[in-house]
């Protein structure tokens, strides 16, 4: 019952959450001087259809004043109408269907890449302090954590294109279902890529957490009464340590929809993230407005999640 | 992706004893040089300062912008440490300038950051419960779009310049000042030294600029230093996307962008500008950590 209460609790501050993000949305795209809707518009408006052109009036409210446009886009927003693209001719719901899928494949790989470096080089650097164990771990960390995406990006493009003559992402991208083989070819290479740097920082929070939680009494007392190591370590460091993790994988999943965005550029990857810049260059305000907010409610959903497991994790945080 | 770096109060630490740990440093810098990566963050962000500050006033070792017809795609050598490109530039050179302008957008955007998030911290943490309660939950709403997204957002709106750059990249990392600052000041608020200067009938602007902001300057410092880091970084994603300063104006993220299809052939257009990036950040990171250290002796661990 409390569990259900602080779900609902929760979806109502995502909510309020959400709102307050489309406001700063809507204010830097949109009232922020130099933007060129109207005029965008008035160009490409011979080359959508009268359907097309109603429903983007609906969206932007064309011709009232900023605080019901607002509101205009929000209920267009609601009713499912996120827009039409000005260069794709296109409803933004259909681009954002086909390239969605692309862009939570990769996260989701990119995130088992990270969480399995990130608690694998975190834990074996943390049971070693001071060893060379630890002086491996710290190195991967500061380098994961300074070497940009896509330095590491560019870098490996070159290597496997020019010295190996394998560059997957030169074919056109196809779905995990039409052909998984080549499809797992296309995405591991980047998910390697992006996944360093989240890998670091989950290394980070993971040897810190272990680190105090093993100069605690319960975890000498666990030593002292002859706790086998293998549960030492996973049941009594780990175990508590877990929340640390969850929150800095959270965190990181956040960063990470923003990652993909350069990643999905150099790996030719028809995501989420290369609809944004085609839509940022071409000066496609409705694409550019609806990507933003997803990926916005996309972290927020991640955040909410990621509370919600405390409870599952932690017992002790069940009653606040 | 830099908030996460509170280091261990280790198994070490807190076994040493007390009386070891506390350690009058006559000044910050003594305090900072103590600690192993407040050493290697000072040297390391000295060398890229400098470098990048004779970058931008155009002392470097060959004219940036001059071609050299008789030393095209040239590898590192004596005369060119980084090599050259294909119209004969010194890479080392271009090097540099695009390092100045990397640091004069990093720079301008902390500076937008850290004084706008630490004015509104301190506001949060000091004022009254409204003012707080309306500062966090705006915080948290922008903390809830992910900075560089929000980066690439304004740089659409704006459009590409050093300046609206600078914006772009500062106004999402806004938040992070904002919760960082504002915790130590509410517990400021209660402690008895603030409490005296209030018995003592100090105004308010008084106790929050001459004795609540001194106390987190610290905190202040620690974070500028990793902002920095985060703002090279970001200026480079933004530039490499083709979204940073217009040309002539080149910055580093662009270098590796404009390379990347020579690098095939001529490796070294590459590692040059990449390899000053990764300096640069790792250099912020540790100067980041060891004012940590500095401000805060128990996490001395190293």
């Amino acid at each position: 019952m409390t569990l259900f209460l602080s779900i609902v609790r929760r979806a109502f501050s995502v909510l309020v959450t959400l709102f307050g993000v489309s406001v700063i949305i809507f204010i830097v795209l949109r009232l922020l001087p130099g933007n060129a809707v109207t005029a965008s518009v008035g160009v490409s408006a011979g080359l959508l259809t009268k359907a097309q052109l109603a429903s983007l009036d609906h969206y932007y409210g064309v011709g009232q004043p900023a605080v019901e446009q607002y509101f205009s886009w929000l209920h267009a927003l609601l009713s499912g109408n996120l827009g039409v693209s000005l260069v794709y001719r296109e409803s933004v719901s259909t681009l954002i269907g086909s390239s969605l899928p692309v862009t939570l494949e990769l996260a989701a790989v990119t995130m088992i890449f990270g969480v399995a470096i990130g608690v694998g080089f975190g834990m074996w650097s943390a049971l070693h302090p001071g060893r060379w164990q630890d002086d491996v771990g710290q190195t991967v960390s500061v380098v994961g954590l300074a070497v940009p995406s896509f330095i590491l990006g560019t870098v490996l493009v070159v290597l496997m294109s020019t010295k190996f003559h394998y560059f997957p992402s030169s074919k056109a991208f196809v779905g995990l279902f039409t052909n998984p083989w080549l499809n797992i070819q296309q995405i591991v290479f980047p998910a390697i890529v992006l996944s360093l740097g989240i890998g670091a920082a989950i290394l980070r929070t993971t040897r810190a957490a272990v680190l105090e939680v093993s100069g605690l009494n319960f975890a000498r007392t666990a030593l002292g009464k002859g706790v086998t190591r293998r549960a030492f370590v996973w049941r009594h460091l780990f175990l508590n340590a877990l929340t640390a993790v969850v929150t800095m994988s959270g965190i990181q999943l956040g960063y990470l929809l923003g990652g993909t965005v350069i990643i999905e550029q150099i790996f030719i990857l028809p995501g989420m993230g290369r609809l944004l810049i085609s839509a940022i260059n071409n000066r496609d305000f409705p694409v550019v407005q609806s990507v933003t907010l997803i990926f916005a409610a996309g972290f927020v959903i991640v955040n909410m999640a990621v509370d919600l497991a405390y409870a599952l994790i932690d017992p002790r945080t069940r009653n606040r | 992706m830099s908030e996460i770096t509170n280091e261990p109060i280790g198994l070490t630490g807190s076994s040493l004893g007390e009386e070891q740990e506390i350690v009058r440093h006559r000044t910050w810098f003594q305090a900072l040089w103590r600690s192993r990566n407040g050493r290697i963050g000072v040297v390391i962000v000295g060398v890229v300062l400098v470098a990048g500050v004779l970058g931008i006033f155009n002392i470097t070792p060959y004219p940036a912008s001059a071609q050299y017809n008789n030393a095209v795609l040239k590898g590192i050598s004596l005369a060119h440490i980084m090599g050259t490109d294909q119209f004969g530039r010194d890479v080392f050179s271009g090097t540099m300038q695009g390092l100045g302008v990397s640091l004069e957008i990093a720079f301008l955007s902390v500076l937008i950051a850290g004084a706008l998030g630490s004015l509104l911290g301190i506001m949060a943490g000091f004022l009254g419960k409204w003012t707080s309660a309306v500062i966090m939950r705006f915080s948290d709403m922008m903390f809830a779009i992910p900075a560089i997204l929000f980066a690439l957002a304004v740089v659409t709106a704006l459009g590409p310049s050093v300046l609206d750059s600078s914006i772009a990249i500062g106004v999402g990392w806004i938040p992070i000042f904002v919760r960082v600052v504002r915790g130590p000041v509410l517990a400021l608020r209660e402690s008895d030294f603030v409490r005296a200067g209030r018995v003592l009938g100090f105004s308010r602007s008084r106790l929050l600029f001459r004795h609540i902001l001194p106390s987190v300057a610290g905190v202040i410092a620690v974070q500028v230093s990793l902002a920095l880091s985060w703002a090279i970084l970001a200026e480079a994603g933004l530039s490499f996307l083709g979204l940073g300063p217009p040309p002539p104006v080149q910055s580093l993220g662009e270098m590796v962008s404009n390379s990347s299809s020579l690098a095939s052939i001529a490796w070294w257009t590459l590692a040059g500008p990449s390899l000053v990036i990764v300096i640069a950040v790792i250099g912020f990171n540790f100067l980041g950590d060891g004012l940590r250290d500095a401000a805060d002796p128990r996490t001395k661990t190293r």
